[in-house]
């Protein structure tokens, strides 16, 4: 064998053996990548099917249904002169963000409408969006604690209820916290003790039962508002249709 | 002797699948089927600003039964980021990926700095796309269907144009960069990787959201 044969064979063996560990390195790359894939689709298809088994977002509490004391007939917390003209009942949560907009436009005009004597507001809080403060059930402590405040300190419901607006948090965001929401409560003039109450939870059994009910009474979303108990379809976001409608409402 | 190297080093893979996925008419459809779906999500989501522009209420609530549970992802700032529907720019740049991509089916070949700005303009496209998916996921907290599929096609089409781009060494690389890139792709990495991640995007949305899609 010539030196310059030898050489060649030699470089050939190295090259062969480079291209050996370049093709074991890429087929360990295949098999982590197709073993990747596959925990991906194993991942995915098992949370579908966790999510399949459960019910829907709507709150599940188990407990006795307590009723806070002060209710309307129709199971609402009743805001105003018995005797108004126009009722107004509203169905809301205090996370959604448009019921948010509507208590922006409107809430200035209620105030003065329930002033005046000429609307009783019904408020139905819901808590159906939980799933948008990740884990911290902001519609359900609040729907609770603004139950609380019916019980035990009616005439400050509505101050807390526009309130409670005034400082919504950001959907998906954690909401407030019990502290901020009792800080929020004590300035509108919910007494101490009332206040202690909210972290107890009483009322959730009753917040569960009635925001399925409202769903099963053919609420589809919310802010749902309705005249004299007839739906108002107008412009719910900005001032004055609605105060029109009322107007209208008392005229009749 | 480099010859003698070169074959033994590559050795391409002669599968069918293998061959039909680095054919460049394969790559150049796909691009085209995605910017396609690109423009259409476009258009209609378009449409959508319209209709919400003239009546901004139109239908909004907290839906109970909508996934698109509260807030909808068309009325957020986040959706006019530039003053006028995101969605607008996808009616003004997708009909240029379309014509690359059937100039390409004909036959054209671009020069390097275009195939390379091309590669440019368009990642930030999918920067752009990514933050608004970011956005809706967490922000907002919703789902848009259009919007989705503008996410899915725009990394396809990203993809494509990567690979095309990687093959024909039109990125201005360094030769060791290029090499790898090129040993990546020709092992079909690319397309475990892409695969991979649009999995892990599936497997967030349905995190997020499976119980309100599936239950």
């Amino acid at each position: 064998m010539s030196k310059q044969t030898r050489l060649r064979t030699q470089e050939l063996r190295e090259a062969q053996q480079a291209a050996a560990v370049k093709r074991a390195h890429r087929r360990f790359l295949t098999w982590a990548g197709a073993l990747v894939i596959v925990g991906l689709v194993a991942a995915i298809v098992v949370t579908i099917m966790a999510a399949g088994g459960r019910e829907r977002t709507l709150p599940d509490v188990n407990g006795a249904v307590v009723p806070p004391q002060h209710l309307t007939s129709s199971g609402a917390i009743p805001v105003g002169n018995t005797d108004a003209p126009v009722t107004v009942q509203i169905y809301y949560d205090y996370m959604c963000s448009f019921c948010g907009a509507f208590e922006e436009a409107n809430s200035a005009e209620l105030d003065r409408l329930v002033a005046d004597g000429a609307v009783r507001v019904e408020l139905h809080p819901l808590a159906f969006l939980d799933n948008l403060s990740s884990g911290t059930e902001y519609s359900m402590r609040t729907a609770n604690d603004v139950a609380v405040v019916a019980d035990a300190a009616p005439g400050s419901v509505w101050k807390f209820h526009s309130d409670l607006y005034a400082q919504q948090p950001e959907e998906g965001s954690e909401g407030l916290t019990d502290e901020q929401i009792a800080a929020i409560a004590a300035d509108a003039g919910v007494p101490a003790a009332v206040v202690d109450r909210f972290t107890d939870g009483t009322y959730r059994p009753w917040v569960a039962s009635v925001t399925k009910k409202a769903f099963a009474s053919g609420v589809e979303h919310t802010p749902t508002v309705r005249i004299n108990g007839q739906e108002f379809t107008g412009d719910l976001y900005s001032v004055g249709p609605l105060t029109d409608a009322i107007e209208s409402a008392a005229g009749r | 002797m480099t010859a003698v190297l070169d074959s033994v080093v590559t050795e391409p893979d002669s599968s069918r699948l293998h061959r039909l996925r680095h054919h460049n008419t394969t790559v150049w459809v796909t691009m085209l089927l995605a910017s396609v779906a690109s423009l259409v999500a476009s258009f209609v989501l378009s449409i959508d600003a319209l209709a919400l522009a003239k009546d901004p209420h139109a239908d909004l609530g907290c839906n109970i039964n909508a996934v698109i549970s509260c807030g909808t992802v068309g009325t957020s700032w986040q959706a006019s980021l530039l003053g006028f529907p995101n969605a607008f720019l996808g009616l003004v740049f997708e009909p240029a990926v379309i014509t690359l991509a059937v100039a390409s089916l004909g036959g054209v070949r671009f020069p390097r700095w275009f195939m390379f700005s091309a590669q440019a303009i368009y990642t930030i496209a999918l920067l752009f796309a990514y933050w608004l998916f970011e956005q809706a996921m967490f922000e907002i907290g919703a789902l848009c269907p259009w919007c989705l599929l503008v996410t899915l096609a725009t990394t396809l089409v990203f993809f494509e144009l990567a690979y095309v781009n990687i093959r024909d060494d039109n990125l201005f690389l360094p030769r060791r960069v290029q090499a790898a890139l090129t040993a990546f792709v020709r092992s079909n990495l690319d397309v475990m990787l892409v695969t991979a991640w649009l999995l892990v995007l599936v497997l967030a949305v349905v995190l997020k959201y499976g119980d309100a899609l599936f239950a």
